[in-house]
Parts: structure tokens; C-alpha cells; sequence
């Protein structure tokens, strides 16, 4: 079997750059405010991925986990703020379709 | 040197600015005495113009070529044109300069009276002044350019003083129509201009007319006409030459002092003063001399015969303006410089002195101009009347009197060039008598028509009746400038002339074929059928319109003809001034309003607001828009720099 | 091993963006960080796996469920206005990409050098003590700032959703 498929380096890249690309696509087709924020998650967790992947084969795993760690704290962050965005929102407009979010229309 | 020169046109110059910025407050304060201020202002500066003049004309006669020259001043300097600011004092100038200076102040003596109960005095004089600085400018000027200004100027105060009453509808419209006819020979003007510096490559007439004798004929013969006739162009607008004599009737809608000036005496004989300016050249062009001596000729039958049957009073003396320029301009044409010029300085008296005296009666008659409302006035206007008589001798050629030896001089050169011509002049001598003896008998013999305008009539001030004077003695002693040879005179005039006309010259002078006439015959020709009509039109009025009315019924079609004047002005309407219009009209609606309006400007403005409402639609206000946007230039960017 | 955990992660990436329905598509987004997880194990990473369980699947998902919960939001709304231009680019900007992805991947003869040995050149998995040496004493200050970040974003997230001070 090509090595691809047996989970040398590229192949760890090219799942990471296939969830980006899923994570992209589920943020520019769906209109869920929700499930917009799950695709940039995902998103994250495709550079993860990455990430993880080039520090174990750099044989700088540590260093590696240490950054994923900070997109960790960075990625709870952001998910907090994000879905009181998301509630407040709601809040305002009653709905969480983004499309609804368009005062800033011409 | 002979800086004093300069003095002559602007010490009027300086008599227009002071009228024209304090006159108007001046009377408006003080009223009588203002108007005596202004009005003693705007005389002195022409008197004192007047004084100069004849000084610097006897100075000059003592000069080397009978003149004075102004240094000078550099005004225009590109390259290789270059034109100066120069005044020139010789014969021709300086006779001029008299004439304007001299019948110009008599003009403004008799305005005084004329003017003086009427609105916008000081503006009047103020124009009046303006008017003879420019008119100085034009024959003292030393290059074509410096003659132009005057030129266009005295074409604006013109146009200034003909719509005086610019509160009226006839007098604003009469002053344009003089404007735009003039307008179309300063085209002509221009071009000439244009192609003699082509030739000569200098605009200073001493300079032209020095060079004009290296000219070879052959080698400048063709460029030289044409510049010559456009000069003439130029000068039939100015002069009122067929075709372009259509605003002189129209500008007696000014006030009478401003027809005898302007429109007798000076402004008109612009267009002589030209080519007498620039004899050599045209001496060396004889197809423009012979157009010019047949324009001048149909020009002055054309005139006089409408002249006949006019009823306004000025309206004869306009047409008979046009029909005695026609006469100055035969006489140019038949080679005959001074003779034509001699004809203009006699004319500028008796014409004046007609007007002026036209003025007289109108103002006796309550501002009445209608010659069929008149009648009888001899026994209360006496001086206006003898003043009037001894200009209409004149002006018919009676024998002995100035009128008498400059035209008849002319009609000897027309025969002399062809007896035509000379046909046509003494067809145009005869109307003339004809119409001056009918004004004269309809205006002073006879019956009054208006028994109650004729009560209140009486003679004018001394204001008026001292240049009437003072002009008809003028009138009478200017026959001593130019008794012909003929007749055992010795035609001074031309002798005066000669530095100015051959200026330059050392060839021999130009000879016309003799076709072997007896001057005094052909004189004698003249005069006989000139005093035959004017018996005939004295005898047709002196009983009242009777007669006249007889011979309207008998000829109608002829009559309506001369009646309607040919009914130029409605040919003009039509075949020029509509076409014109619909065209005018035609580019506003086209141009204008499509082309420059809807494609150059809202065109633009209707495809902003286009491209703006529809890049608008990428402003969805929604985030999921924006990020697709800025996937796809990030696509781009990898694209580019992945390959 | 690799295959199947890689399998696990797009299967559960995919449906989570097609799922209608939110709950579903977030448990989905579960099922696709587990498989993260043991793709992380393979790399020899067990604290990541273990923090991408506890930390991921455990915290923010529950967050995300607990909001979907709070809005009563479990289905998507019909939409207003049914242009479909931006369903079109996005799934050609999606297409697009994903291909480049792959045609990159497998034709990059630098990746395909790194090859996987478990155990021959293999410094071993890596253990807590290594992260946190690396963690508190090379990197102290992004901690320190870490820790800042999530008291600002604490704040910032009471803020938004309270109804009055």
C-alpha cells in the first residue's frame, strides 16, 4: 500500500488539510451561526493536526504539544466568547441564522 | 521725440475715464452745474486735441517727407513679430486728424444743447470722447495693428452710443445689427492683416510700404490681391458698402450728434483712410482697384435711389451717407487717392453740417422726424435753414462749391476707367439732387402739414446754431484745398497728399489710360442733369405732396421696390440671419444638450451610479459572504504562487 | 491503524456538515475529535490525546450542546431568500481546494520522505514531564499569558450574556 495510507507525515497532512477544507466549506455553506462555530473548530483542530504531526516527525514532540496546548487555551477561549456572542445574538434577534445578521447591508 | 504726439488721442482717452467715473455722480448732485462741468471736460480735451494737432500738422510740414514719427514702444514682441506702439503724423493722418479733432469738437459743442435735457449725459459725452480717442488712434496709428484697436473701437462706441437709449427696443437692436455687420468685414480685416505679414513679415505700414517698392508685381501678385481685397471687406463694413450698408440706416436710432459724427464725418471714412493708408499696395493690385471703384459705384446709385422716397429725414441723410462713401470709394478705385480723400474731408463738412442741421429741426419739431409732417419751417428756423441750404448746394455739385469740385473730380477718373462708371455716378448725382431738393422743400417750403407741431417750433440755442455756422463756412471755403485743374485750379490736395500716398515709392506713378474726355465737358454734362433734377424734385414738393403722391399711383411696383428698399434687410433675414438661427439652434440641441450633456456628463454620471448599484450587491452585510470573498482571493493567491 | 482513526475523523467532519439537525451534527463533531484523538495516540502523543478528550470533546463540545440546548435551536431554519450563488462557490471553493490538497500531498517528495518507523528512530511517546519542562521553562511567559487570555475571555463571555450589571 502506498505509505500515504499507513500514516507516514504526508498522510497526517493531508487529513489535517482535508478537515480545513471541510471546516471552510461547513462555514461558507451552512447558515447556522452554531454550526458555523463548529467548522471553525474544526478548523483549529485540522491545524492541530498539522502541527502535531510535524513535531512528531521533527522529533520536537514536546515543543509541538506545547503549542497545542496554547491554540488549546486559545480555542476555549474563543469558544466561550463566541457562543455568548452567539447567545447575545439571539438574544437580539431572535434567531441564529447568519444570514439574519445583515444591518450592515447596502 | 515727438512724444507730444501722444497727447492727441489721449487727452480724450483721459476725458472718457473722468466723464465716465465722476460725470454720472457729478450730475446727479449738482444738476445744471454738473452737466456744464462735464460737458466743458469732454469739449476741452477734443479742443486741446485740436490745438495739438495743428500744431503738430504745421511742425510736420517742416519735417523731412512731411513727417513726424513717435519713437517706438515695444508691445508685441514673439519671435520675428513685432509690433510696436507707434503714432505717425503725415499729410493724410494729420488732415485726419483735424477733421476729427475739428468737426469733433464742433459735435461736441452743439451736443450741449442737443443733449441736455436728455438722461445719461455724462455717459453720452463720456462715449463721445472714448469714440474720438479711438478714432485717433485709427489714423495716427503707425501699425496695422495700432489702426485695428482703433478700428474695433470706434465699431464699439458705435455700438455704445447708436443703442444710447438702451431702454428702447429699436436702439439696442440698431447698435447690435451695426456691431455684427461690422463684425463680418473685421473678418476680412483680419485676414487681409494676416496675409500681408505673411508677404512682408512685419505689421509696421512704413515698413510694408518701403518694402512694397522691392516687390516685384509678378512675384506678389496673386497674395497681394487677395489681402488687399480683404482689406476692403473689411472696409465695406466699416464704410457701408453694398452688401454690408445695412446697419447705417438702422443706426439713426441714435441720437442725431452721434449720426453726424460717427456715421457721417469720421467712423465711416474708416474704410477710405485704409486704403488711402496703403495706396502702394493697392496701386499695385488693379483687379481690387477696379472691384472697389464698381462696388463704391453700384454702391452710390444703389443708396440714392432708395434715398428718393424716405420719409424720416435722417433716414435720406443715411442713405445719403452711403451713396457719397460709394462716390469716396470710386475715386479710390479709379486710382484717384486724393481725389477720393478730398471727397471725404468735403463731405465730412456738408454731411455734418446736414445732420446737424437735421438735429436742429427735429428738436424745433418736438423730436418729430417724419419729412411729411413738416413743411414751412423756413420762416422760423432761418439759420438751421441757409446753414442747411449751403450744404445741399454741396452736396449736389453746384458749381463753385466744394461738393462741386471733389465729386466731379471722381466722376472724371471713373470715365477715365470707363464711361460706365461714369454713367452710374451721374445716374446716383441726379437722385441725389432729386432727394436733397425734395428734403429741403418737404422740410423748409411749402405749406405746414402740422399746424399744431409748427406752432411751438423755433430756432435751437447758439449751441447749436454756432457749429451749423461755423460748418457751413467750412463747408464753403474747403473748395480752395481742390479747385480741379480743369477748371484753372491747381487741385492742392493732391500735392498735399503725395508724401502719403507714395510714401516709400520711387517708381514712376500709376497712369490710367485717358480715354482722351474733355473734363470740362463731361462736367458740364453733370452738373446740367445734376441741377435738372434738382429743379425737378423742388418743383415736385414745393405745392405739398400732390404731385408726388401722381406719380406713386402711376408706378406702384416701382414705388413698393424703393419704398421697401429693395427689401434687403428681409433678404438678409432670410437667406443669412434664419439659416443661422436654425443652425444654431440645430448644435444647441445636438451638441449641447446630447452629445455634451447626455454622453459627457450624465453618461458618466448615470454609468457611476450603475456600476455602484450593482457592486453593491457584493455588500450583503452577511459574514458567510465575506468569508467566501476572502477564500476565493486566497485561492487566487495560491494559485498564483503554487504554480 | 492510521487509515481507520483518519476514516473516523473525515466521516465525522462530513457529517457534521450536513447534518440538519444541530444536536447531531455536534455529537458528530464528537465522534470526529475522538478519532483525532487516537490519530494523535498513533503519533505517540498520549497527553494530547488525553487533552484533546478532556479538553475538546469534554468541555467545549458540552458548551456548544448546552448553548444549542439554551436556544432551543436543535433545528436549522428555513432560509429567507434562496440565492444559491454562495452554496455554489463555496462548494467550488471546497472542491478546489481539496484537490489542490491532494495533488500538493501526494506529489511533495519532501512529506513522502518522512517515513513512519514506530519504534526504530522513534524517541518514544511523549511523556507529561517532557511537555511541562518545555511549557514552564522555555515558554513561561505565553503561559503566564495563556492564563491571562482565559480570565479576559471569562469576563468578556459574562459580560455578553448577562441581562443587567
Amino acid at each position: 500500500m502506498p505509505e500515504i495510507l499507513t500514516g507516514n507525515l504526508a498522510g497526517y497532512i493531508l487529513v489535517a488539510l482535508l478537515l480545513f477544507v471541510i471546516g471552510l466549506g461547513t462555514v461558507l455553506t451552512r447558515r447556522s451561526l452554531i454550526i458555523q462555530f463548529m467548522g471553525v473548530e474544526l478548523m483549529l483542530n485540522a491545524a492541530n493536526v498539522a502541527l502535531l504531526a510535524f513535531g512528531r516527525f521533527r522529533q520536537q514532540a514536546a515543543e509541538a504539544t506545547t503549542f497545542y496546548l496554547f491554540i488549546l487555551a486559545v480555542a476555549a477561549c474563543e469558544a466561550a466568547v463566541g457562543l455568548a456572542l452567539v447567545v447575545a445574538l439571539f438574544r437580539l434577534r431572535g434567531t441564529t441564522d447568519s444570514d439574519r445578521a445583515d444591518s450592515m447591508r447596502q | 521725440m515727438n512724444t507730444h504726439l501722444w497727447l492727441i488721442p489721449l487727452l480724450p482717452l483721459a476725458g472718457f475715464i473722468l466723464n465716465g467715473i465722476l460725470g454720472g455722480a457729478l450730475i446727479r448732485r449738482t444738476q445744471g452745474p454738473g452737466k456744464a462741468i462735464v460737458a466743458t471736460l469732454a469739449i476741452g480735451t477734443v479742443v486741446a486735441s485740436l490745438i495739438l494737432a495743428l500744431v503738430a500738422y504745421t511742425s510736420s510740414l517742416h519735417a523731412p517727407e512731411h513727417r513726424l514719427e513717435t519713437e517706438a514702444i515695444s508691445w508685441i514682441s514673439v519671435g520675428t513679430f513685432n509690433v510696436p506702439f507707434s503714432l505717425v503724423l503725415d499729410p493724410l493722418s494729420g488732415l485726419m486728424a483735424l477733421v476729427v479733432a475739428g468737426i469733433g469738437s464742433l459735435i461736441h459743442l452743439y451736443s450741449v444743447g442737443y443733449m441736455w435735457k436728455e438722461e445719461g449725459f455724462a455717459r453720452y459725452f463720456a462715449y463721445l470722447n472714448l469714440f474720438v480717442f479711438f478714432m485717433l488712434t485709427l489714423v495716427l496709428g503707425g501699425s496695422l495693428p495700432l489702426l485695428f484697436v482703433g478700428w474695433e473701437g470706434v465699431g464699439l462706441c458705435s455700438y455704445l452710443l447708436i443703442g444710447y437709449d438702451f431702454e428702447t427696443e429699436s436702439a439696442p437692436a440698431a447698435g447690435l445689427k451695426a456691431f455684427l455687420a461690422n463684425r463680418v468685414g473685421d473678418l476680412g480685416m483680419v485676414l487681409g492683416m494676416l496675409t500681408l505679414f505673411a508677404c512682408f513679415g512685419t505689421l509696421t505700414i512704413a515698413d510694408i510700404l518701403k518694402d512694397v517698392a522691392h516687390l516685384s508685381p509678378e512675384l506678389g501678385f496673386g497674395i497681394l490681391t487677395f489681402a488687399t481685397l480683404m482689406l476692403f471687406v473689411g472696409a465695406t463694413g466699416k464704410s457701408a458698402q453694398l452688401p454690408l450698408y445695412v446697419w447705417l440706416p438702422d443706426a439713426m436710432a441714435g441720437p442725431t450728434p452721434v449720426s453726424a459724427l460717427i456715421h457721417a464725418a469720421t467712423m465711416v471714412t474708416a474704410g477710405i483712410v485704409l486704403v488711402c493708408r496703403l495706396a502702394p499696395l493697392f496701386t499695385l493690385t488693379p483687379i481690387t482697384l477696379t472691384v472697389i471703384a464698381w462696388v463704391g459705384g453700384a454702391t452710390a446709385l444703389f443708396a440714392a435711389t432708395i434715398g428718393l422716397l424716405q420719409r424720416d429725414i435722417k433716414k435720406v441723410l443715411a442713405y445719403s451717407t452711403v451713396s457719397q462713401l460709394g462716390y469716396m470709394f470710386m475715386g479710390l478705385g479709379a486710382g484717384g487717392f486724393a481725389a477720393g480723400f478730398f471727397h471725404l474731408f468735403t463731405h465730412a463738412w456738408f454731411k455734418a453740417l446736414l445732420f446737424l442741421g437735421a438735429g436742429s429741426v427735429i428738436m424745433a419739431m418736438h423730436h418729430e422726424q417724419d419729412l411729411f409732417k413738416m413743411g414751412g419751417l423756413r420762416s422760423k428756423l432761418p439759420i438751421t435753414f441757409w446753414t442747411m441750404a449751403i450744404a445741399t448746394l454741396c452736396i449736389i455739385g453746384f458749381p463753385g462749391t466744394s461738393g462741386f469740385a471733389s465729386k466731379d473730380e471722381i466722376l472724371y477718373l471713373a470715365f477715365q476707367k470707363s464711361p460706365w462708371l461714369w454713367a452710374i455716378g451721374v445716374a446716383g448725382a441726379c437722385c441725389t439732387a432729386f432727394y436733397m431738393l425734395r428734403l429741403m422743400t418737404l422740410a423748409f417750403l411749402g405749406e405746414p402739414r402740422d399746424a399744431h407741431a409748427f406752432e411751438h417750433v423755433h430756432e435751437s440755442p447758439v449751441t447749436m446754431t454756432l457749429p451749423l455756422i461755423v460748418l457751413g463756412l467750412g463747408a464753403l471755403l474747403a473748395v480752395a484745398l481742390g479747385w480741379p485743374t480743369a477748371f484753372g485750379g491747381n487741385f492742392r490736395v493732391e500735392a498735399i497728399l503725395e508724401p502719403s500716398i507714395r510714401f516709400g515709392q520711387t517708381a514712376q506713378a500709376l497712369h490710367t489710360e485717358t480715354h482722351g474726355a474733355n473734363p470740362v465737358l463731361l462736367a458740364t454734362v453733370s452738373t446740367v442733369l445734376g441741377l435738372a433734377f434738382a429743379l425737378f424734385g423742388y418743383l415736385s414738393y414745393r405745392d405739398g405732396l400732390g404731385a408726388a403722391e401722381a406719380l406713386t399711383q402711376r408706378f406702384p411696383a416701382l414705388h413698393r421696390l424703393l419704398f421697401n428698399k429693395y427689401w434687403v434687410d428681409e433678404g438678409i433675414e432670410f437667406l443669412v440671419l434664419a439659416p443661422t438661427r436654425w443652425l444654431a439652434n440645430l448644435l444647441w440641441k445636438l451638441f449641447d444638450v446630447i452629445l455634451i450633456d447626455g454622453v459627457g456628463i450624465n453618461a458618466p454620471g448615470a454609468l457611476t451610479m450603475v456600476t455602484g448599484d450593482f457592486t453593491a450587491l457584493l455588500q450583503t452585510g452577511r459574514v458567510r459572504n465575506y468569508i467566501l470573498g476572502m477564500a476565493l482571493g486566497a485561492l487566487a493567491l495560491l494559485v498564483i504562487f503554487l504554480r | 491503524m492510521f487509515l481507520t482513526f483518519a476514516l473516523i475523523t473525515l466521516v465525522g467532519a462530513l457529517s457534521m456538515a450536513r447534518q440538519s439537525n444541530l444536536v447531531v451534527a455536534g455529537l458528530s463533531l464528537v465522534l470526529c475529535f475522538l478519532g483525532m484523538a487516537g490519530l494523535f495516540l498513533l503519533l505517540g502523543n498520549p497527553v494530547a490525546a488525553a487533552l484533546q478528550v478532556i479538553v475538546y470533546a469534554g468541555a467545549i463540545v458540552v458548551l456548544l450542546l448546552f448553548v444549542i440546548m439554551l436556544l432551543s435551536a436543535h433545528e436549522e431554519e428555513q432560509a429567507e431568500r434562496n440565492s444559491p450563488i454562495q452554496r455554489w462557490l463555496g462548494a467550488a471553493v471546497v472542491a478546489i481546494l481539496g484537490a489542490g490538497a491532494v495533488k500538493l500531498v501526494a506529489s511533495s517528495k519532501l512529506l513522502a520522505s518522512f517515513k513512519a518507523l514506530p519504534g526504530s528512530v522513534d524517541p518514544g511517546p511523549v511523556t507529561l514531564d517532557a511537555v511541562a519542562t518545555s511549557l514552564f521553562q522555555q515558554h513561561l511567559l505565553a503561559f503566564e499569558a495563556a492564563g491571562l487570555l482565559l480570565l479576559a475571555s471569562m469576563v468578556a463571555a459574562i459580560l455578553l450574556v448577562k441581562k443587567e450589571l
